[in-house]
């Protein structure tokens, strides 16, 4: 056994158990195992149609998950909840809660150990329009977690048990998955659906740059924002939009897309975290991570995948600089030419596209 | 029972995260070779050594002012301006920032790289010292005493070029340099104005004059050596010099300004 796993099972047991739900997803999506065609699970109420804020487009829905007023709460309510952990300690709020946009606030979680490699918690706020989920993009949709069979029965039986066992033998739950999901035990399946379908509506448009750019509010951006955003889009400057794309109508500021750009190199420059490499062993995917979107931003330092840029400012005099030389290097990260200026108003850009939460996803 | 179970479900899922491994198969790069190779030992009852110093003659030019305002953290510590120093005269008319090293005479002889690192200090916007020199295979720590972000960017032609964000407050960097190279160019990716220079060279025979333009090469092997000094701006000088046994030689360069 590693050092590391000991430890988890030592100190985080419960933790581990949060991440369970999530981290199922990795292990569940592998594809190769035909699924039995066993009863299928899908929601019983009427699907609602999520009403999508300035600057966003439809929030995509799988066909088998249309989310309902019943799976949507009951999802918010096993998202906030303690229960979901061993202990009663822990929610996915905990590492991903609105008084930090949707994160933890801190560099990399706590709690997590060694066993997350030392990621910080993105935002869950906009994670609905992610082709693939995690830094590495290990898992697939949020769906994903409704989980295919599980690559390592052995490995995964236990998580199924822990959490089912106890929701099941709630006082609340079983009456609520039932009102979901129909007649019938909770399962994880239906744990995860529900909290995919409470995810999907965590979503946030509507900033001040959605008013100017998509809403025809040209008294929305200060100035320096305005410059900022031209300065985002220039090619020749700052060229943000290369990955963190805006569109015609709507921007969700990430390509999907996995780029080096140097993040994570310890002292003697070599990368500590191999992201995308992880799952695909494809030598330029060393040390890439899927594009983070951009919305709420000013809210959810300290920034990139471990945490290691305290501010906006900080993350941009990093681009000025051009990240960090390594053989995988993206090609569009390079030395920046950019003023003063320039620089602060990249930043006041940045701090424009904090957006409105809807008021039914906060606890 | 509980503790069992959680502790089984912790397993498991540390098991399954396929979380990422710490880059430890990552192959190691510039690492020391793996043969010791057999060290060179001065013997001190012959060792002999060079010393002398570098004169200046010429006008001594006026300080230049730089332009700082690309960051006003920079701005803010200099608020009197903030000089170039690629010409540093000093009182006693000799010049500071030369580096001086044996060129040619220890063909053959390898010598241990120091344990002990050379720092490079990024400060007050400014590298710190601005000439450093360096033996291949040593230590180079390079530290951010800034409340700014650096981006430290060695362009080295026949070493390997990097560059790396450093914030403030985060460790030093951990460098070193396999090959002879005299000079290498620093910058800093985000303050255009921030200069240093590093001369690598596979011995121990080499110095940087400071504020009295002195140097010296101590415990030297005797031999037939030819000398070299680089400024900055001045370009390369040298000589060629006798050391015998157990001798002291003295040579002077003398640099020339408008
Ligand atoms: C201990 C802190 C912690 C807890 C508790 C936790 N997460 Fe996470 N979460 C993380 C970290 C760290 C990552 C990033 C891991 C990675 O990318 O390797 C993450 C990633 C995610 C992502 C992917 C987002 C993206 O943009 O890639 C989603 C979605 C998510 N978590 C949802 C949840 C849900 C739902 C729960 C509760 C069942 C939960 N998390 C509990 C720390 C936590
Ligand atoms: C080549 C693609 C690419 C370009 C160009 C690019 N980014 Fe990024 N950006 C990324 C990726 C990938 C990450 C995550 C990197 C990591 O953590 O390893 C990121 C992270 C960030 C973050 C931190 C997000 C968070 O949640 O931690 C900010 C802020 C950001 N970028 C802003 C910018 C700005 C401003 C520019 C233009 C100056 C820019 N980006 C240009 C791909 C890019």
């Amino acid at each position: 056994m590693e050092p590391n796993h000991r430890n988890a099972s030592i100190t985080t047991p419960l933790v581990i158990l949060m991440l369970s739900v999530p981290c199922l997803t990795s292990c569940g999506s592998t594809k190769e195992t035909p699924k039995t065609p066993a009863a299928v699970v899908a929601p019983v109420g009427t699907p609602v149609e999520i009403q999508t804020p300035l600057g966003l487009p439809p929030v995509p829905i799988p066909p088998g998950n249309k989310p309902t007023a019943d799976t949507i709460a009951l999802g918010k309510k096993l998202y906030y909840d303690t229960k979901l952990s061993a202990d009663d300690t822990i929610s996915c709020a905990s590492c991903h809660g609105p008084a930090h946009g949707f994160t933890d606030g801190l560099p990399v979680s706590t709690g997590v150990g060694g066993k997350l490699g030392g990621r910080s918690a993105p935002t869950v706020l906009n994670a609905a329009y992610s082709p693939v989920q995690f830094w590495d993009g290990r898992a697939g949709s949020l769906e994903d977690q409704a989980g295919g069979p599980v690559a390592n029965p052995v490995e995964m039986n236990m998580p199924h048990e822990v959490v089912v066992k106890k929701l099941n033998a709630d006082a609340e739950y079983p009456k609520l998955f039932e009102k979901a999901f129909g007649p019938g035990p909770v399962t994880l399946e239906k744990v995860q659906m529900a909290i995919a379908s409470f995810e999907r509506t965590v979503i946030a448009g509507n900033s001040p740059f959605d008013r100017y750019q998509f809403g025809g509010d040209k008294k929305a951006l200060s100035a320096a924002a305005i410059r900022g955003l031209g300065l985002f889009k220039d090619p020749a400057k700052g060229n943000c939009v290369k990955c963190h794309t805006i569109e015609e109508k709507y921007a969700l500021f990430s390509d999907g897309k996995f780029h080096n750009l140097g993040v994570g190199m310890n002292a003697e420059g070599e990368l500590s975290d191999l992201g995308r490499y992880t799952q695909t062993k494809v030598e330029a995917d060393k040390g890439a991570f899927r594009t983070p979107t951009l919305r709420n931003i000013a809210q959810t330092g300290p920034y990139m995948h471990d945490g290691s840029a305290k501010t906006l400012r900080r993350v941009v005099d990093f681009y000025v600089g051009g990240g960090n030389s390594n053989p995988q290097l993206d090609k569009d990260i390079k030395k920046l030419e950019l003023s003063g200026r320039e620089r602060e108003d990249l930043v006041a850009f940045l701090e424009s596209l904090t957006g409105e939460v809807p008021k039914e996803v906060l606890p | 029972m509980k503790t069992l179970a959680m502790a089984a479900l912790a397993i498991a899922l540390a098991a399954c995260s396929s979380a990422p491994k710490p880059a430890a198969e990552a192959p190691k790069a510039d690492k020391a070779p793996v043969a010791k190779p057999d060290y060179f030992k001065v013997d001190a009852s012959t060792a002999g050594s060079v010393h002398g110093k570098i004169q200046f003659r010429g006008k001594k030019p006026a300080r230049k002012k730089i332009d700082v305002s690309e960051d006003p953290m920079c701005a803010k510590m200099h608020a009197a301006g903030l000089f170039d120093e690629s010409l540093v005269v000093n009182p006693n008319g000799t010049l500071a920032n030369v580096f001086i090293y044996v060129k040619s005479g220890l063909e053959g002889k390898t010598f241990e790289p120091p344990k002990e690192p050379v720092v490079l200090d990024q400060k007050g916007c400014g590298f710190s010292p601005r000439v450093i020199g360096i033996q291949t295979g040593q230590p180079l720590n390079v530290s951010n005493s800034d409340p700014v972000t650096h981006n430290i960017h060695p362009m080295a032609q026949i070493n390997r070029a990097w560059n790396q964000s450093q914030d403030p407050g985060t460790e030093p960097l951990k460098r070193r340099f396999v090959q002879r190279e005299v000079m290498i160019k620093v910058k800093c990716n985000i303050h255009s104005w921030m200069r240093a220079w590093i001369g690598a060279v596979e011995h121990p025979y080499f110095a940087v004059t400071g504020a009295n333009g002195a140097f010296e090469l101590p415990d030297l092997p005797p031999g037939d050596y030819t000398i070299e000094a680089w400024h900055e701006v001045y370009g390369v000088q040298e000589q060629k010099i006798t050391v015998k046994a157990s001798s002291k030689e003295e040579i002077a360069f003398t640099f020339k300004g408008e």
